[in-house]
């Protein structure tokens, strides 16, 4: 079964009198242990998709599928706990929070529920990433490909079903952005997740499994 | 494995700190702001618990008086012995005080003059408290002379006098704080120094505790004066007291107010600098709300943000205020300890509720704001 499913999504902005769809009647599906790669120029509609994809916004029209579950009319408290419970976030720019430690950025997401305790999961997962000798450094003493690596232990702390990651690698140099891949590559395998790219990046599309292109707010497969 | 931070059970208050400490000089800034409001507010309402202690104290002494002197329509200069025994029966059980009184010119052997008023009578220890050497209760020789005029004369206990030709050994030097008239300079000396004059010039009555001042006012008027005619005034400080101490209140009102001005104007201060730290961390909190973070826990991030604000503001005025107490009431009461009395302390007390509640009023609309952005607009730029 497909973790996270769009079904005929059209998203329609309005802009002056002007009707945009930045998607138009678009089918998407990703499964566990499969890397899904969303490629297309600017302004194809890329992160809307994204942004649907990670339950951060809501289709106009079609409907959204978590799990087999139809979330298309959650409410946003809704969505948010099924974000927290179910979706990890890479972004391009990390997004880590400076006066926090790597440890402390791992467990942000889960930092709310007093009742579980995920520093445990939190030091494991920076071990696997490969930073364990970093767990109390701040992000500012940290280099972009090991920050990058908080992010993504980050996003797998709430073990999550999908893992979405918005340009990866689009702020590191070739080497680094090999390394992130590779440890992307693992981790869908060791963590059974499905994980959703958006990029420009070749290198990314060399380690996906699959590669879907979005022009015009269409799906070219 | 790295150490939990003990905050970790509050993820509200640990993140708000953190958050404090990334832009310390605003911190401290908006800080000061509410320092500041807080000590206008606690130190102006420990002044007025200061001056309000201050004169309770002065009108205390003053408070079982009833002074009785000539009414207009006396036909003598002045009240008679008899009617002395008259007031005498009426204040059954009070001390009843009569004097004469009048006016002189004492010189000192270096020749420095001051001009005092000289009250004559026999239970000087009754009305007057001494600071240096002694009072007899029954006083027929010797003299008081009231501190300022002692100094200015150099005069001792001991040192001589001279009134109307006869000399006076001064027995005791009267202490300062004589109620209103607290620095009036007097010399008292035996009622016989005045034996010539035939009238006392005012009775002063002191009544027992249990006495009512008004009523006695009142009955002594009654059987002294008629509906035209005024034999006798009298006077008591009752309403002198009454009247001071609604001045004080309306004087407290005023300057709190003034004092809640100036943290009205540093909450206005903590809403700015909640409101440009959110819109610049706009893409912070977007990421945490990507990550799962609810509306309700970034709304209550940021709001203990804005009392932790005003609770480091706060007690930091209160300490400060408490400073400021300390010096008034040695200033103003003599008696610094006075300033942890509740009369006082009161206000710091209210500095503080008053500074925590206007920064979490102030910090409301900033973290509803934040707490509503969309993710994927705070994301996008």
């Amino acid at each position: 079964m497909s973790v996270i499913v769009l079904e005929d999504a059209i998203k329609r902005y309005q802009t002056g009198g002007e009707v945009i769809d930045a998607l138009a009647s678009v089918d998407f599906r990703a499964d566990r242990g499969e890397m899904v790669t969303i490629i297309g120029p600017s302004g194809s509609g890329k992160s809307t998709l994204l942004n649907m994809v990670g339950l951060l916004d809501t289709p106009t029209a079609g409907r959204v599928r978590l799990n087999g579950r139809d979330v298309t009319d959650f409410s946003t408290d809704e969505l948010t706990e099924e974000r927290r419970s179910d979706i990890g976030f890479v972004f391009q720019d990390y997004h880590l929070l400076p006066m926090l430690t790597a440890t402390e950025n791992v467990e942000l997401p889960t930092m709310w529920d007093t009742e579980v305790d995920r520093r445990d999961r939190a030091v494991e997962l920076l071990n696997r990433v490969g930073l364990s000798d970093r767990l109390t450094h701040k992000p500012p003493q940290l280099s972009g490909g090991q920050r990058q690596r908080v992010a993504i232990a980050r996003a797998l702390v709430n073990e999550p079903d999908v893992l979405l990651a918005d340009e990866p690698t689009g702020n590191l140099d070739q080497d680094t952005g090999a390394t992130i891949l590779d440890e992307l590559t693992r981790l869908k395998k060791s963590e059974n997740i499905a994980i959703v790219a958006v990029t420009h990046d070749e290198q990314l599309v060399e380690y996906s499994d699959r590669v879907v292109e979005l022009v015009d707010g269409s799906l070219n497969t | 494995m790295s150490r939990r931070h003990p905050l970790r059970r509050f993820p509200s208050v640990l993140m708000a700190w953190r958050n404090l400490g990334r832009n310390r000089v605003r911190t401290a800034l908006a800080t000061l702001g509410i320092l500041i409001g807080v000590v206008a507010i606690a130190s102006l309402g420990m002044a007025t618990a200061a001056i309000q202690q201050q004169a309770t104290a002065n009108l205390e002494g003053l408070s079982n008086e009833v002074t009785v002197s000539a009414g207009p329509d006396n036909p003598n200069d002045g009240i008679s012995a008899e009617q002395v025994d008259d007031i005498e029966r009426l204040a059954s059980g009070a001390t009843v005080v009569p004097e004469r009184s009048n006016v002189t010119t004492l010189s000192s052997r270096n020749g420095a003059e001051t001009r005092v008023s000289v009250t004559a009578l026999t239970k000087a220890d009754a009305m007057y408290n001494i600071s240096r050497g002694r009072i007899s209760n029954r006083f027929r020789s010797g003299a008081l002379l009231s501190q300022a005029d002692a100094r200015r004369l150099g005069i001792e206990v001991g040192d001589p006098v001279t009134y109307d030709g006869k000399i006076y050994r001064v027995q005791g030097i009267l202490s300062s704080s004589q109620g209103l008239g607290g620095q009036r300079r007097v010399l008292v000396l035996p009622l016989s120094s005045m034996d010539d004059q035939n009238y006392y010039d005012s009775v002063t009555i002191l009544t027992e505790p249990e006495q009512s001042v008004q009523a006695l006012t009142a009955n002594i008027e009654s059987s002294f004066n008629t509906a035209d005619e005024d034999i006798v005034r009298v006077r008591n400080f009752a309403s002198v007291q009454q009247n001071v101490g609604s001045f004080l209140s309306t004087l407290r009102l005023g300057l709190l107010g003034i004092g809640s001005i100036s943290l009205v104007v540093a909450s206005v201060a903590i809403l700015n600098v909640m409101l440009m730290s959110t819109v610049e961390r706009r893409g912070e909190i977007g990421v945490l709300r990507a990550v799962g973070i609810t509306r309700g826990e970034v709304l209550r991030m940021i709001l203990t943000e804005a009392v932790f604000l005003g609770i480091i503001g706060g007690v930091l005025g209160v300490v400060v205020s408490a400073g400021i107490g300390v010096v008034l009431f040695e200033f103003l009461v003599g008696s610094p300890a006075n300033a942890f009395r509740w009369q006082s302390v009161q206000y710091l007390l209210y500095g503080m509720l008053f500074a925590v509640a206007a920064s979490a009023i102030s910090g409301l609309y900033p973290a509803w704001k934040a707490a509503n952005e969309r993710p994927v607009e705070a994301l996008r730029d």
